[in-house]
């Protein structure tokens, strides 16, 4: 017999970090409706960026958007206006604004491992992760003097330098934590309640990743190959040892498979970012006020990060608009819940790692 | 009463709610209860339920949809129960004072005991802020129990008997006197 | 970023996203809204290709406030949620776009409009 439920989740949940509400319709335990409410979180960011806070300002004011991803939305923002000014930044202040972006998604990426185990019911490998974690955040607050939400970028450069004792230190952080993240390959393949329980729950096809227009790693697990990092030329990523790194079964697995391997990626790139930092100065005076219209894209954490901003000579900014990347995650993401059995829920919903601050800005 | 007394005063348990922030504070809260910064050994442990938790951290600046969830879960809560606001958009607003779906701090919806500055605030001022509201915890907890009796305030107003202060709590070891 | 920007009517969008766009080359970045002052709003439409460096494409037409535009969806079904967004934001009237995003349904706010 089928009896159709209609089961609630949030907007305040344990499983939940952020205030998100869905509306499952379920049909015995299988899911066959979803519906999201996300605006418990929405502030007014793209307003005041135009009409309270001036263009040199604003660069701090996005940053607040999300804490997680904090760095990529002040640097594309500040990418943006750069390029309204018609100024690009030396190979230094590439390099460490490279650096900076890299550490925030391997602390992001294992934030979310983490989340992924406890809500497997794995409790002792959130702590692990957790503890794990701090090896990045150490070295975080080393360069930038906080831990989240480092306003590490400005218009023009950057606001502190990386000196050879901090190389060292991160040099030390970074090989204690590359023998760990494989340690967790291994768990996140070996063990049952993380692999074979997660292979085949939550899949996102990749016929379906197209037409949704999916992005970040829940693309990349289900086999397209998109990146922002190969796909824009502001940062010089080859130099680095960036590969492109993708599964194909489009699961949770896969997605924690993609998170893993990118972690290892990025370790290796800011090393090699650190080994051949080049010379030159770290903030240079730019002069002049945007003018023009321009768009900017980021690979966050979570996948694509897009800002458009226009100017007109003004203290104000005439628009940005900020495209976050769960926002476009969402339509995918509700197709994946149709079909599913409702307990496998939470675990769909941490694999897909959303951000609601960013969602509703 | 004292044997819950003791326990409460060693597992205070937390509810955590996000009311708007930008997830800084969130996750300075999770670092906080993971092993490096180990908030547990205070007997903290992070619940879902409003019914069983003795300390609301609550982040955000309050937006204009999750204002009636703070006060929901704010008077789910049994006493004596305290309130952290952490983050300097929690306790004033902070950047987003004044943009228009922002309701400028926590205080203006529900009384805060403990204010932790900062953006994002550190997880070494989260446990300052937690270990102060333990004490306040503490306080309150006293407060509650501690013993009165009703029928204090029987008056005479003019040629008439006034009962109005009757219900009102009396301290016993304060004479009849003292209070109306 | 270079990007190229098609000017086009707003009559002529569905047939012109309909002939351009294919799932498997173009990535829908989203649908923009800025307004000009004077009653106008330009909406844009964003995409970029995969695997190609540095190539976006913008779509914009220009309609006044009261205009009914015509949806995406049928085309695009990640496009929901940007085209409500932007209902909630400048008070414009998208078929099938429901208010209440961000903003309560019943809600007369239209923030990102100049005037108010």
């Amino acid at each position: 017999m089928k009896k159709v439920v209609n089961i609630p989740l949030g907007s305040q949940h344990i499983s939940l970090l952020e205030p998100i509400r869905f509306q499952f319709t379920t049909e015995n335990e299988k899911i066959i409706e979803v519906g999201a409410d996300v605006g418990f979180v929405h502030r007014g960011i793209e307003k005041a960026c135009s009409e309270t806070f001036e263009w040199k300002k604003v660069g701090y004011v996005v940053a607040r958007v999300c804490g997680l991803c904090a760095i990529t939305h002040s640097l594309s923002y500040t990418l943006a206006v750069e390029r309204l000014l018609g100024y690009e930044a030396n190979e230094r202040i590439k390099y460490l604004r490279m650096l900076m972006v890299e550490l925030d998604r391997i602390h992001s990426h294992m934030l979310c491992l983490a989340h992924v185990s406890e809500n497997a019911g794995f409790e002792a490998m959130f702590m692990q992760i957790m503890a794990d974690r701090e090896l990045v955040m150490d070295i975080q607050e080393a360069i930038s003097g906080n831990r989240v939400q480092f306003d590490y970028i400005a218009i023009g450069g950057v606001n502190r330098d990386v000196t050879p004792e901090l190389v060292n230190m991160i040099h030390k952080n970074l090989d204690e934590l590359r023998p760990k993240i494989d340690d967790l390959m291994e768990r996140f393949s070996n063990n049952w309640s993380l692999s074979l329980k997660y292979k085949g729950v939550g899949v996102l096809t990749l016929d379906e990743a197209y037409i949704y227009n999916a992005l970040g790693p829940l693309a990349r697990a289900s086999g397209l190959k998109t990146d922002v990092r190969a796909e824009s030329s502001d940062f010089p990523y080859e130099d680095v040892g960036y590969e492109m790194i993708f599964e194909s079964s489009g699961d949770i697995y896969a997605r924690n498979m993609v998170r893993l391997r990118e972690i290892i990626n990025s370790i290796t790139m800011c090393e090699n970012i650190i080994d051949n930092l080049p010379t030159g100065e770290i903030i240079e005076k730019v002069k002049g006020k945007p003018e023009g219209e321009v768009v900017v894209r980021v690979e966050a954490p979570r996948g694509e990060l897009f800002y458009l901003v226009k100017g007109s000579r003004k203290n104000f900014l005439d628009r940005v608009r900020i495209k976050t990347p769960t926002f476009s995650a969402i339509p995918a993401m509700m197709e994946v819940f149709k079909g599913s059995e409702y307990a496998d829920a939470p675990a769909i919903l941490a694999s897909f790692d959303p951000c609601m601050s960013c969602t509703a800005k | 009463m004292s044997f819950f007394k003791r326990f409460r005063k060693k597992s205070p348990w937390i509810l955590h709610y996000n009311a708007g922030s930008c997830n800084g504070c969130d996750i300075e809260i999770l670092a906080t209860l993971a092993p490096k910064y180990d908030l547990e050994r205070f007997g903290v442990i992070n619940t879902g339920n409003p019914k069983q938790s003795d300390i609301f951290l609550v982040t955000g600046p309050v937006t204009y949809r999750s204002r009636e969830r703070l006060v929901k879960l704010y008077t789910q809560m049994p006493e004596p129960k305290v309130v952290i606001a952490v983050g300097s958009c929690t306790t004033t607003g902070g950047v987003f004072r004044g943009m228009y779906n922002v309701e400028d701090g926590i205080d203006q919806y529900i009384p805060v005991d403990v204010y932790v500055p900062g953006c994002a605030s550190s997880p070494q001022l989260i446990i300052d802020g937690v270990v102060k509201a333990l004490e306040i915890l503490e306080n309150k907890n006293q407060e509650i129990e501690k013993p009165f009796k009703l029928f204090g305030g029987i008056r005479q107003v003019g040629t008439k008997t006034s009962r109005r202060d009757m219900a009102k709590k009396v301290e016993p070891n304060r004479s009849d006197d003292d209070q109306s | 970023m270079p990007i190229r920007k098609v000017e086009i009517r707003l009559e002529d969008m569905l047939d012109e996203l309909t002939t351009f766009y294919d799932a498997k080359v173009w990535h829908f970045l989203t649908v923009n809204g800025i307004d000009l002052g004077d009653g106008k709003i330009e909406l844009q439409w964003i995409f970029s290709k995969y695997g190609v460096k540095d190539e976006t494409v913008l779509f914009s037409a220009v309609t006044a406030y009261e205009t009914k535009v015509p949806s995406v969806v049928s085309l695009i079904p990640s496009a929901t949620l940007s085209e409500r967004e932007i209902v909630d934001m400048f008070g414009v009237e998208i078929e099938g776009a429901a208010k209440g995003l961000y903003l309560d349904e019943d809600s007369l706010t239209m923030p990102l409009r100049c005037s108010l």
